[in-house]
């Protein structure tokens, strides 16, 4: 018996549609049998999930608010991924804008939020684009395969937040080094609170999901970009200059990353500690990725995996289930969907030969 | 005459395209038939259905009389059938014999190389190729690759033997050689199936079936039927070959290359001290053997290839420093031999490929934002005034046919060049009536004072359209000469390589 992938004709809106629900049904089934594995009740642990997710007001709003990053750090692997420009050094930009925003908003202790806000914000931009910048550079002068100066910048900027925060300058005097964290900043530098826990950041990731998309489709550098991922050396041979459109992708790509740190810091956590920080940059790929490199995809999976990690606090306190299991079914979920998005592109044919 | 093989009814679509229309045809032992039409009238699936890559909707196939289905390349072959495709399916890296025993396949654990070293010297001999059994067949010249793909199958004893379009590589010296042989085998009582839209070739046949849009049109005795009659069967009317060609007195020079050095991917020299030039009011053809630098040469001339040496200057000013968008500046246009890599992007729309490399500019522009309206009247126009046939001018380039494909470019490129053309293959895999009107285009710009440099595998058209034809190879201009002072087999010398003496052959 053959089997071939043969192309489809059209994929059909209702096939890629009903290849995500089944993808993420997929995810939730693989999570069961981990549950089980894990001899864990699949039926608490579900409905504790749901319930930390979205079984009230107040769960709600934690979830926007554990989606706010993921939907920064999501946008910021668009813009790259469309450009075809491999950037994976989200994560260190997101810490590398949390730390900017950190040192803009330390050093203003005394001013105003209207001062300390913007400027932090500005900081925490600069941040991650200095990071993502110097792979462009890298890439632009040295042909530097961005996926390995990425990936290294992202241990150096860990380390180097871990240096600072272990007897280094930004160390919070009177605590053990142990804690590995700053004192917490000033309350005129925290973002101000629209109900309950959900922060100003979730207006500043939602309008960020907005400029990406108007970029993307309407502005002629978005037209740069997209025709950088479609077809590159046609862009050279009509004499556009690739090397500045890629250090232009690069460096919005760090900036939205490093907003996620500096949102982060400055709407939840109030103080930076590497901790807080983990796993932000990549959870966006995948976020990004199942969210078919499009804002609004983006924001609708940000939404979707927020809650999925805010569930997971209540999970682990009612069933005991390790909330590291989330990661593996937002992993789970990606596989599927990538799956997916084969299976509405591509159908399987059977021949039998006799 | 017995019949080889017989196919009646084929029929295939492809979703809503009916690439073969009921299409019914006996290929008979000894001849040479061929299969001749345009690019899409259904030549390939006819022959992917007669060895068994493609499986027809509905049609019957008998081998010798006896109804047969085939379900794959490999049983055709054992039953006889084989195919020489236009890209070999040879591997690089191992020698002659092993890739032919490799096609021969396995009978028992070893290789049983003294045999068929003989049988190779005895075929070799026979139809006069000088092939070494132990040369690695990467390093051999593509007509020699192209026998050692013959050799392959006539080892498995076919019968019939397909062949798609086996000249689109070869010098005409080559490809006189090879319709020779083929003769000899038909002659031997083999049935060759000859694909080709080369008028030339196909008038050597015995006899020729001409497939238009899917359908089989005529199939007739060649020495019964004219180039002429065939032309308007392809095409299915009158074309009329012959172009209005005011010979206008040259102007300034518009592009000038001086003993150019460039050097490919892997170090090895591409351009070798090539020098060339094009003066306005001129069309320069440059002929050669498919990958002896002239992909490079354009490359280089748009900028997009460092040089190692020597000097490029358009329209007076020296660009050897300069970068593609100074060269763009400087009023150039360039049709790619490759357009969906160097000429567009697939997965955008008509209008965004009309305006790529503009796409900035004020006019298409309002503040950061593109002006849609602005850009779709401007591709409108430009889709009217290029015959573009497309729903509208939001329709993506990639589900446009080659022609469209080829205008989409020719109506951006033309458009806003104002001094000089860079034409490579701008006709590979178009319709005679696209080529037409790409030639057309072209000599309405050599009138308005452009200076043109065209390069094509299609000797006849170079030397219908040009003013000058320089001959390349090896990355050096061998030859400069009048088409009117020349012939189609005086040129193939030169491509080949060989000095030439008389004629009026002098290099720049």
């Amino acid at each position: 018996m053959h089997i071939k992938l043969e192309q489809r004709h059209g994929s059909s809106l209702l096939w890629q549609g009903a290849s995500y629900g089944l993808a993420i049904l997929a995810g939730f089934v693989a999570t069961a049998m981990l549950l089980k594995l894990s001899s864990a009740d699949v039926t608490t642990a579900f409905e504790a999930l749901f319930r930390g997710a979205l079984g009230s007001q107040r769960a709600m709003l934690r979830t926007l608010v554990a989606a706010t990053p993921l939907i920064l750090t999501g946008l910021a692997a668009v813009v790259v991924f469309r450009a075809r420009i491999w950037s994976i050094g989200q994560e260190g930009q997101v810490y590398a804008g949390a730390m900017g925003a950190y040192w803009v908003a330390s050093s203003l202790a005394d001013a105003p939020l209207v001062v300390v806000g913007p400027l932090a914000i500005a900081g925490a931009m600069l941040g991650g684009a200095t990071m993502s910048g110097i792979a462009a550079l890298l890439r632009n002068r040295y042909e530097v395969n961005e996926i390995f100066s990425t990936v290294m910048l992202n241990y150096i900027i860990v380390y180097l937040l871990s240096f600072l925060l272990s007897g280094g300058p930004w160390t919070e005097a009177g605590t053990t080094v142990a804690y590995h964290q700053t004192p917490l900043l000033a309350q005129t530098a925290w973002l101000p609170h629209l109900a309950g826990p959900l922060h100003a950041g979730i207006l500043i990731a939602l309008l960020a999901a907005i400029a990406v998309h108007l970029l993307l489709e309407r502005t002629s550098s978005g037209y740069d970009m997209r025709a950088l991922g479609a077809n590159q050396t046609a862009l050279r041979f009509m004499g556009m200059d690739v090397p500045r459109i890629v250090l232009v992708t690069m460096l919005l790509s760090g900036a939205l990353a490093g907003l996620a740190g500096g949102v982060e810091l400055l709407g939840v956590q109030h103080r930076l500690k590497a901790d807080y920080l983990f796993g932000l940059g990549y959870g966006g790929i995948i976020v990004a990725m199942v969210g078919g490199l499009r804002p609004a995809g983006t924001v609708a999976v940000a939404i979707l995996f927020g809650g999925l990690s805010s569930g997971a606090v209540d999970m682990r306190i009612q069933s005991g289930v390790p909330d590291s299991l989330i990661q593996a079914m937002q992993g789970t979920i990606l596989l599927f969907v990538l799956c997916g998005t084969a299976l509405a592109r591509y159908r399987l044919t059977w021949s039998s030969a006799k | 005459m017995t019949v080889a093989l017989q196919a009646s009814g084929l029929s295939k679509r492809y979703g809503d395209v009916v690439a073969l229309d009921d299409v019914s045809l006996d290929i008979h032992a000894g001849e040479i038939h061929c299969l001749f039409g345009e690019n899409g009238a259904g030549k390939s699936t006819l022959s992917g259905c007669l060895y068994g890559y493609v499986q027809p909707d509905s049609g019957a196939l008998a081998i010798d009389g006896r109804p047969m289905r085939l379900r794959s390349p490999a049983e055709a072959l054992r039953l006889g059938i084989g195919m020489i495709h236009q890209h070999f399916k040879l591997v690089g890296r191992l020698s002659v014999i092993e890739n032919i025993l490799v096609g021969a396949g396995g009978r028992g654990l070893f290789l049983d190389t003294r045999a068929a070293r003989r049988r190779l010297a005895a075929l070799c001999a026979d139809y006069g190729v000088a092939l070494s059994p132990d040369a690695i067949v990467e390093e051999l010249p593509v007509g020699l690759q192209q026998w050692v793909e013959i050799i392959k199958v006539l080892f498995l004893g076919v019968r019939v033997l397909i062949l798609d379009e086996p000249t689109a590589v070869l010098t005409p010296q080559e490809s006189d050689r090879l319709m020779a042989a083929l003769e000899r085998m038909r002659d031997a009582g083999m049935a060759i199936v000859l694909i080709s839209h080369k008028l030339r070739e196909v008038m050597r046949s015995d006899r020729v079936t001409v497939l238009r849009a899917g359908k089989l049109v005529a199939s007739l005795k060649t020495a019964e039927t004219s180039p002429e009659e065939l032309s308007v069967l392809m095409v299915g009317r009158k074309v009329s070959p012959s172009y209005d060609h005011n010979r206008e007195t040259p102007g300034e020079i518009v592009l000038d290359l001086s003993d150019v050095y460039v050097n490919g991917e892997r170090g090895h020299r591409v351009l070798d001290g090539l020098s060339i030039h094009v003066r306005a009011h001129e069309i320069v053809g440059l002929a050669g053997v498919a990958g002896n630098g002239q992909r490079e040469l354009f490359e280089t001339i748009m900028r997009v290839r460092p040089l190692e040496a020597g000097r490029i200057s358009i329209d007076g000013k020296d660009v050897t420093a300069g970068s593609t968008r100074d060269v763009i500046d400087l009023g150039v246009g360039h049709i790619p031999d490759d357009r969906y890599l160097q000429g567009l992007i697939g997965s955008f729309t008509i209008a965004d490929n009309i305006v790529l490399g503009r796409h900035h500019d004020c006019a298409f522009r309002k503040g950061p934002f593109l002006d849609r309206k602005a850009i779709s009247s401007f591709a409108a126009d430009s889709m009217s005034e290029y015959r573009v046939a497309a729903r509208d001018s939001g329709t993506r380039v990639d589900r446009l046919s080659g022609g469209n494909a080829q205008k989409v470019i020719l109506a951006r490129e033309l458009q806003r060049s104002t001094s000089l053309l860079l034409a490579n293959q701008p006709t590979r895999g178009l319709d005679i009536g696209v080529i037409d009107y790409v030639y057309r285009q072209l000599l309405a710009k050599k009138a308005e004072g452009f200076g043109i440099l065209l390069a094509s595998e299609e000797l006849d058209d170079l030397m219908t359209l040009c003013d000058r034809i320089a001959v390349i190879h090896r990355g050096k201009i061998v030859g400069v000469v009048d088409p009117s002072g020349t012939t189609p087999q005086h040129l193939g010398l030169m491509m080949a390589g060989q000095a030439v003496s008389g004629g009026d052959a002098h290099a720049h």
